[in-house]
């Protein structure tokens, strides 16, 4: 009991720590390689909370993201090159990223398969919601320039979570301080050979 | 005592301080120094071992990826897979995609110059644009009525495509903000990075209607043959388009009602072959435009079927005989030529809408219109 108690402590103190009163988790990398940069919905669709992916680029030039249907941005980018993340890690905040293909891109930004699009000049966001999945967030210059040196952040905000982590935190405590209490008292009831022993010594007294 | 024994005692007795003092007698006067009794200090100890484990454990199971805590308490899961009853557009998606044909559709109709050619191949693909260019280049010449059915306030959204697959459609319908007759409208992507153009607008034959198809949210399939239809779409048209030969050839006909189109069309060719038959020999050939046949299913089973025919009407000016094209306002303006002395053929095309019942019946033209597109002659 004392274990376990210890173990929700630690746990839930440590995510309370790292997603803050906000419930704030973010992940991000920079692509070097030239190309777009696509977050597969194995990534973007995994929690069902909205994520808001922001892109920055550091040259400070044009940026286009949109979200799709998985196989719409698969068939869009077959034969170019992109970056895909491919791993996850929290709560260090780092993203994988996987190169892959060669040809140039092609100009994304007129076809219709785009739920969501937002754009900017050094830096765009686009906050994607859930239950539209699984979908893909493309990230590029917005013609059919490459990419590259940019850096992709990915955002879940969800209060919830950070309550979460605060009650299991909370009951880790309080299991903890329970049994160890438990443990501490279990000191203070004689055996029962101690009170024979204790008896024999007053008698001989 | 011997001295013996006193060296003997003194030895053991030094054993057994320096014993305490090592093990012992450190704990009992650590446990001592903390008012503590010895039995207390050992089980506290063992506590602080127990946590500094669990503490090990709790780290371990934070921070490697994959373990049940961070997934659990974050809600981490696989993606969904892909649905293919799933609309390939939102409402707002394709609300938006009607406005920006049907806006640069109107610009392109409504201006000349390159700027408007550039705004007609926004809107319209295929056989849509062909029939915009020639409504276009015969706007001096065709009725008022006929130059736009476009001019709508809203377009009401009657369907988009399910799953996402392609080609990807929308069927739309405006009604005219001046009483005129409903206009079916089908705009077409034939692949994911191509958008959305309009490939037919269609005034609507009263007094037609069009049933509903499945709800927005779920999208509606195409169909892609004839399975669960009174007919197949492509054989309805080619049909369809074999019966309004003229002159006329036993065919086989068409699962249809009988239509005002049809019979409007066969009625004129049979006058313009009477007018010109000293002068010349007339013939009429439709022709199914293949890739312009989309049928739609609809909810209660049928589908609505789209499609192009191509008209030819031939002349064949008789020897020695000359024909004055001055009355065919239409025909001098495509080629310019005003008197016809050994052939000419003017171009037509047919956009059909049908609507195809389930299993067994008989199919009704819904919409239909017309739109020269070229013409020759020599």
């Amino acid at each position: 009991m004392a274990a376990v108690g210890i173990v929700l402590l630690v746990v839930g103190a440590w995510m309370v720590f790292m997603l803050g009163p906000s419930g704030e988790a973010q992940l991000s990398a920079t692509s070097k390689a030239p190309g777009a940069v696509v977050v597969p919905a194995g990534v973007l669709n995994a929690v069902d909370v909205p994520v808001r992916v922001t892109a920055t680029r550091r040259d400070g030039g044009a940026v286009f993201l949109a979200a799709a249907a998985g196989s719409d941005v698969a068939a869009m980018l077959s034969t170019s090159a992109v970056s895909t993340v491919s791993g996850v890690h929290f709560p260090a905040g780092r993203l994988d990223l996987h190169a892959s293909g060669a040809g140039a891109l092609p100009d994304i930004s007129n076809a219709d398969v785009w739920r969501l699009t937002a754009s900017g000049r050094g830096a765009a966001a686009l906050l994607v919601d859930q239950g539209k999945g699984p979908e893909q967030v493309v990230v590029t210059s917005g013609d059919v320039s490459a990419l590259s040196d940019a850096t992709v952040t990915l955002t879940w905000d969800n209060r919830a979570w950070f309550f979460e982590a605060l009650a299991m935190a909370t009951l880790g405590a309080v299991l903890a301080a329970f049994a160890l209490n438990d443990v501490w008292q279990g000191r203070a009831v004689p055996a029962p050979g101690d009170v024979a022993q204790v008896q024999t010594a007053e008698a001989s007294l | 005592m011997t001295r013996r024994e006193v060296i003997t005692r003194g030895a053991a007795a030094l054993r057994a301080r320096c014993g305490d003092l090592v093990r012992t007698d450190v704990i009992t006067q650590g446990a001592s120094a903390l008012r503590l009794r010895r039995d207390d200090l050992t089980r506290v100890v063992r506590v602080l071992v127990g946590c500094v484990v669990c503490l090990v454990c709790a780290a371990v199971i934070v921070s490697v990826p994959g373990w049940a805590a961070t997934h659990a308490l974050l809600g981490i899961h696989q993606a969904p897979t892909a649905s293919t009853t799933s609309p390939a557009l939102s409402v707002d998606q394709a609300k938006k995609i009607l406005a920006r044909a049907f806006t640069a559709a109107y610009l392109g109709e409504s201006s000349t110059g390159p700027a408007a050619q550039a705004q007609l191949r926004t809107a319209y693909t295929n056989e849509g644009l062909r029939g915009a260019n020639g409504r276009v280049r015969l706007a001096s010449v065709q009725p008022a009525a006929a130059t736009s059915p476009l001019l709508a306030p809203d377009p009401k959204l009657l369907a988009v495509s399910r799953g996402f697959g392609f080609p990807r459609f929308i069927v739309a319908q405006t009604v005219p903000s001046d009483g005129g007759l409903p206009v079916l409208h089908l705009l077409v992507s034939p692949d994911v990075a191509t958008p959305y153009r309009i490939t037919m607008s269609v005034e609507m034959v009263p007094p037609a209607t069009v049933e509903p198809f499945d709800p927005l949210s779920k999208g509606s399939p195409l169909v892609t043959d004839g399975t669960g239809l009174a007919v197949a779409p492509a054989t309805l048209l080619s049909r369809y388009a074999a019966q309004m030969v003229f002159p006329a050839k036993a065919v086989l006909k068409a699962p249809l009602d009988a239509d005002s189109f049809s019979g409007q069309v066969r009625a004129g060719a049979a006058g313009v072959a009477a007018a010109v038959a000293s002068q010349a020999t007339f013939t009429q050939v439709h022709t199914v435009v293949p890739s312009s046949v989309y049928g739609v299913r609809q909810a209660g089973g049928g589908a609505l079927v789209f499609g192009v025919l191509v008209r030819t009407d031939s002349f064949a000016v008789k020897a020695d005989q000359n024909v004055s094209t001055v009355g065919n306002k239409a025909f001098v303006l495509l080629t310019g030529k005003k008197l016809i002395t050994k052939a000419a053929s003017i171009t037509t095309l047919e956009f059909v809408t049908f609507a195809v019942p389930r299993s067994t019946g008989q199919a009704t033209l819904v919409a239909a219109r017309e739109q020269i597109v070229a013409g020759s002659g020599s």
